[in-house]
């Protein structure tokens, strides 16, 4: 036996206050992993985002659209930007599922021969890809959106068009897999040219225009002096871009949502006050208790740095204990869960699992308030007067 | 039955420990109440922007402003549609505006968000009386002026008095107004003269959505089916508030699903910590209530005073979290509208549902909590008097 | 109460055995304690009835010992002396409020002495710090309570061990004082039971061990028995009779009862803070 193990063993004194503390903390560290988790997978799509590839957009706003021309004058074969490796363009569409129309997912119009090329981190058979070059209504989706709605390759499918108008008719032709976590994996591909060519009948002003291009940069290139380089291109034209890393891009796309952000955070610290009123409210009603035995402590010899050390350990044990109770919680819970958000709302959360740092930290913060908690408690411990508290009968 | 006041001296005696617990309590409340009022003012906020008797006309298939296009031609054939009210001058009252977004620097320089503007016609300015000019004067028709919203004025760069925004590549826009709109989403807006806009947007012969103002809401029905049943219009209509409800829906639907999710988490902690403190009282108090047992107070008069108390704690806690919750209605809020993808600006609502919901939501943490060490507190035999 | 009388009934016959079966093997066993007290032990054992004269090992001289509540001056003990020779067996009586304890916790260093000059074991109590009070006390008082004051969540071995953790002695040896120690107590078989399971004289016993353990001079009780039934309040009696006899411990009891009070060797009055 040692001290640390006489102040461990305290804990078990009162079962029912202990498992109720412990469970009290293990459901706030729940909480505030949860909390985390969710942050971490919002900006962690930002955070794992290509570096290597650039967006070219409109530079007043990503609503209006570009000239198809531009893209011919940027892309490396033909163009003459140093750096670029391989560039592709595509046109946001807005469709919607004809029936489920709340769940969101991105219905793109892209440019078959180079998408692929560029979008590396998206990894789709071969022989689907040849299939979907050869037909002109084919859509590439990605493997959640498949599960989403139990598309599968062969499947005919008509979206609803919120930009442009009407319905439109696809049939998959393949699904991709991703190979890099930040990658939405409930896209929905399809050729640009089905749409151009609807718009030539339709609404002629709207033809040859696209969205926005991408291009992937060379290793060795730098990606801020390419962007300066395309958008120097079009400096003097009608229409100017702007280009970024689609990294910076999500990065200014989640500054949107600072204050939701913001707000989480502020939220996930008052999980921890909560955690550490609970702990700290349970420590000093046992310290409450056990006056006598301080006294008789104190009467032994033991100091009143000892007692302190007592009631410190007491406490950082049950936050410990509450800590990993919580990490048990919380791996099956939020995976489980997490798994379930990726499949359903995979635009926003194209991950989402606990991650690592976020374990580690939540358990160190379990110790360390638990340890804080028990600061006042300890202190009025260790100011006990030795014949006060032999006195009181515990 | 045991007087109130022994349930508040006991309360009073065990400070640390009953404000430990009562904060507890208050921070669940307070969680709640905060999120209940941010739903409530981005709904309010949208839905001030509303009106019962007016319509909206998009082009079919949209869902936004944004991304709805009508030419200017079909907007004289929406307005001389069935139940549309003629103004004074005998015109009927409809209104076409551009809409458009525009990337804008935060004044701090921490980012870039989008903003709406809307291009107006002086028509489009009189459609809505709610709208009032606080700083500055009105845009004169026909030039580069504007006037932006009170809730977003001095927050992104030039989107003040005097300063000049941006549009596009020589087109710049001068703010010579500040206005107020009754609270609505307008006042997260930039307003300029429809035709100026139009021309900065690629927009000219066309408008985004066409507003008309009915005869009675009553009239809409028949309005709609007329502007819908012309299929070469292309057109939809749908009433203005159920627009605007309809665009808060998403974010409202997030905001209080996150909200809840917390609040119960959070209820469950401080629920124990109100177990814990009670199961201490019921124990320190073993012998007094063997005392009451033994004076010959019944098991339920014992068990109806500790839930008593334990609700007494939380409700303590719940007052102190709606205290702190209304403090939050100095805060304003500004994120994203998933609708629009641009900036909406609104404020932490306080309705008296909300704080009653979140009180009571506080005092049944009290019950539950309270409950177990109530019945251990009625079990307790008189015979417990004797001991120490 | 009722179930605990029986448990100490039943418990108390294989205690008597247990007991004279440590007394065998304390005189068997060649080292029973460690070293100090190896000497006072064998003059013990050799000169049982003739008490030789010692030093006085508590040596009060005109202490007094006010406190105050609020502003109400109360005077427990006034201008007190008195002298407890080294290895006496004495009992402090009086009624409530006389004194007693206070005049005890002054001994055991656990209070100082407003005015007068008390020495304890050779150190003047009044001059020495918190910590070095502590650290003196851990050495040289063992304490024996009415209420028993066992950890609860500690074994019988565990609780003995206690004030070792205060010193530097090796986790084995402490562990083996402990059992030599309870052995002394005849609970060697109870070892590994939380006070819970024990009985009232049991736990008594092993607060006894706790006492003894770290081999102080002088062992402080403040009512022993006052929690106890008659036949285990006779149990530890006898207990502190052989450690004062076999063991040459200096012990001051404190007690309402006065079969417990014949038991010493002196016996001590107080009343209104004087010494009768």
């Amino acid at each position: 036996m040692t001290l640390v193990g006489l102040s461990i063993k305290n804990v078990s004194r009162n079962r029912l206050r202990a498992v109720l503390t412990v469970f009290g903390v293990a459901i706030a560290l729940l909480a505030f992993v949860f909390i985390r988790t969710t942050l971490d997978a919002w900006t962690g799509g930002a955070e794992h985002a290509a570096q290597d590839r650039l967006g070219t957009m409109h530079k007043v706003t990503f609503t209006m659209d570009l000239p198809r021309t531009y893209f011919d004058e940027l892309d490396g074969t033909r163009g003459s930007v140093p750096g670029v490796k391989a560039a592709t363009y595509q046109s946001w569409f807005g469709a919607k599922h004809p029936v489920r129309e709340q769940e969101f997912f991105a219905t793109i119009a892209v440019d078959t021969d180079t998408f692929f090329q560029v979008y590396e981190d998206m990894e789709v058979p071969a022989e689907q890809l040849a299939a979907w070059k050869e037909d002109r209504q084919g859509a590439i989706i990605g493997e959640a959106l498949a599960k989403q709605f139990g598309w599968s390759v062969g499947d005919d499918v008509t979206l609803v068009g919120t930009i442009y108008p009407g319905d439109w008719k696809f049939t998959i032709e393949g699904i991709y897999t991703a190979k890099r976590r930040a990658v939405d994996k409930s896209q929905f591909l399809f050729h640009w040219k089905y749409l151009n060519e609807s718009m030539k009948e339709q609404a002629p002003a709207r033809a040859e225009r696209i969205g926005w291009m991408t291009t992937l940069i060379e290793g060795s290139a730098r990606g801020a002096e390419v962007a300066q380089a395309i958008d120097a291109r079009f400096e003097e034209r009608d229409i100017q871009t702007r280009t970024m890393s689609e990294r910076a891009l999500n990065m200014e796309f989640l500054g949107s949502f600072g204050a939701i952000l913001t707000a989480l955070d502020v939220v996930s610290g008052v999980i921890l006050v909560i955690m550490m009123l609970i702990l700290g409210n349970t420590i000093a009603m046992s310290v409450r208790e056990r006056t006598n035995e301080y006294g008789v402590l104190l009467a032994l010899g033991f100091r009143p740095k000892h007692i302190a050390l007592f009631v410190m350990g007491e406490g950082i044990a049950v936050g410990l204990l509450g800590g990993l109770v919580g990490l048990a919680l919380a791996y099956p819970f939020i995976n489980g869960m997490g798994r379930w958000i990726e499949d359903n709302m995979g635009s926003f959360f194209p991950y989402f699992q606990i991650p690592p740092h976020v374990a580690i930290t939540s358990l160190a913060l379990a110790m360390l308030l638990a340890g804080l908690a028990a600061v006042i408690p300890a202190y009025r411990a260790s100011r006990l007067d030795v014949i006060d508290a032999l006195r009181r009968i515990g | 039955m045991i007087p109130i006041s022994y349930n508040l001296r006991n309360l009073a005696v065990r400070r640390t420990t009953t404000l430990a617990t009562a904060l507890g309590v208050g921070l669940v409340v307070f969680v709640l109440a905060a999120s209940l009022m941010l739903t409530e003012g981005l709904r309010r906020t949208l839905s001030l922007s509303g009106h019962d008797d007016a319509a909206i006309v998009m082009r079919k298939g949209s869902d936004n402003e944004l991304s709805s296009t009508i030419a200017d031609a079909q907007v004289g054939q929406i307005a001389s549609a069935p139940r549309v009210k003629k103004g004074a001058d005998g015109r009927p009252l409809a209104v076409g505006d551009v809409v458009a977004v525009i990337f804008v620097d935060l004044v701090n320089g921490s980012g870039k968000t989008n903003l709406v503007v809307r291009g107006v016609t002086s028509d489009g300015i009189a459609f809505r009386p709610e709208l009032k000019v606080v700083e500055g004067t009105l845009p004169r028709p026909g030039t580069g002026e504007v006037m932006v919203g009170r809730k977003i004025e001095g927050r992104f760069n030039a989107v003040q008095l005097g300063g000049e925004i941006e549009l596009r590549k020589n087109r710049m826009a001068k703010v010579v107004g500040v206005f107020e709109a009754a609270g609505s989403s307008y006042e997260s807006e930039i307003w300029g003269d429809k035709d100026y806009v139009g021309q900065a947007f690629g927009r000219e012969g066309m408008v985004s959505a066409v507003r008309v103002q009915l005869d009675s809401p009553g009239g809409f029905d028949e309005f709609a089916l007329a502007v819908e049943q012309d299929k070469r219009l292309g057109l939809d209509a749908i009433p203005e508030r159920e627009f605007y409800e309809k665009a808060s829906e998403n974010t409202s639907v997030f905001i209080s699903a996150m909200g809840i999710i917390i609040a119960v988490f959070f209820s469950i902690g401080a629920m124990i910590g109100a177990m814990i403190t009670m199961y201490g009282t019921v124990a320190n108090r073993r012998s007094e209530i063997g005392v009451l047992r033994a004076l010959g107070f019944s098991r339920t008069v014992i068990l109806v005073s500790f839930l008593f108390e334990s609700v007494l704690l939380s409700l303590l806690g719940g007052l102190l979290g709606i205290g702190a919750a209304l403090g939050l209605g100095m805060v304003e809020f500004s994120m994203m509208n998933f609708q629009t993808f641009s900036e909406i600006v609104f404020t932490f609502q306080p309705t008296p549902d909300i704080l009653v919901t979140a009180l009571v939501f506080g005092g049944m943490m009290g019950v539950l909590g309270g409950l177990l060490p109530a019945i251990r507190a009625a079990r307790t035999a008189p015979i417990e008097a004797m001991r120490g | 109460m009722s179930d605990e009388d029986v448990k100490a009934e039943t418990d108390s016959k294989p205690d008597a055995d247990a007991e004279t079966k440590a007394k065998a093997k304390a005189k068997a066993e060649p080292k029973p304690e460690p070293e100090p007290q190896a000497k006072p032990d064998a003059e013990a054992e050799t000169k049982p009835e003739v008490k030789p004269i010692k030093p006085a090992i508590i040596r009060c001289q005109g202490i007094g010992r006010t406190f105050w509540r609020g502003k109400e001056r109360l005077d427990v003990l006034e201008d007190l002396d008195l002298e407890i020779a080294e290895g006496s067996f004495e009992a402090l009586m009086g009624p409530s409020g006389s004194g007693k304890t206070t005049l005890l916790n002054l001994i055991a260093g656990l209070d100082r002495p407003s005015k007068g000059r008390l020495d304890v074991a050779g150190r003047n109590i009044g001059e020495m710090s918190d910590a070095a009070l502590a650290k003196w006390r851990s050495q040289t008082i063992g304490f024996v309570f009415q209420h028993f004051n066992l950890i609860p969540v500690l074994t019988a071995l565990e609780n003995v061990q206690l004030p070792l953790l205060l010193t530097k002695v090796p986790s084995s040896e402490r562990k083996q004082r402990a059992q030599t120690a309870l052995r002394v107590v005849g609970l060697e078989d109870r070892m590994h039971h939380r006070p819970q399971q024990l009985s009232g004289g049991q736990e008594q016993r092993v607060g006894i061990a706790r006492a003894i353990v770290h081999d102080p001079k002088i062992i402080v009780a403040d009512e022993p028995t006052g929690e106890l039934d008659r036949q285990s309040a006779d149990e530890v009696l006898t207990l502190l009779e052989r450690l004062n006899r076999e063991f040459g411990k200096t012990i001051l009891m404190v007690t309402h009862d006065p079969a417990a009070a014949e038991r010493a060797t002196v016996l001590r009055k107080l009343d209104k803070g004087r010494l009768l």
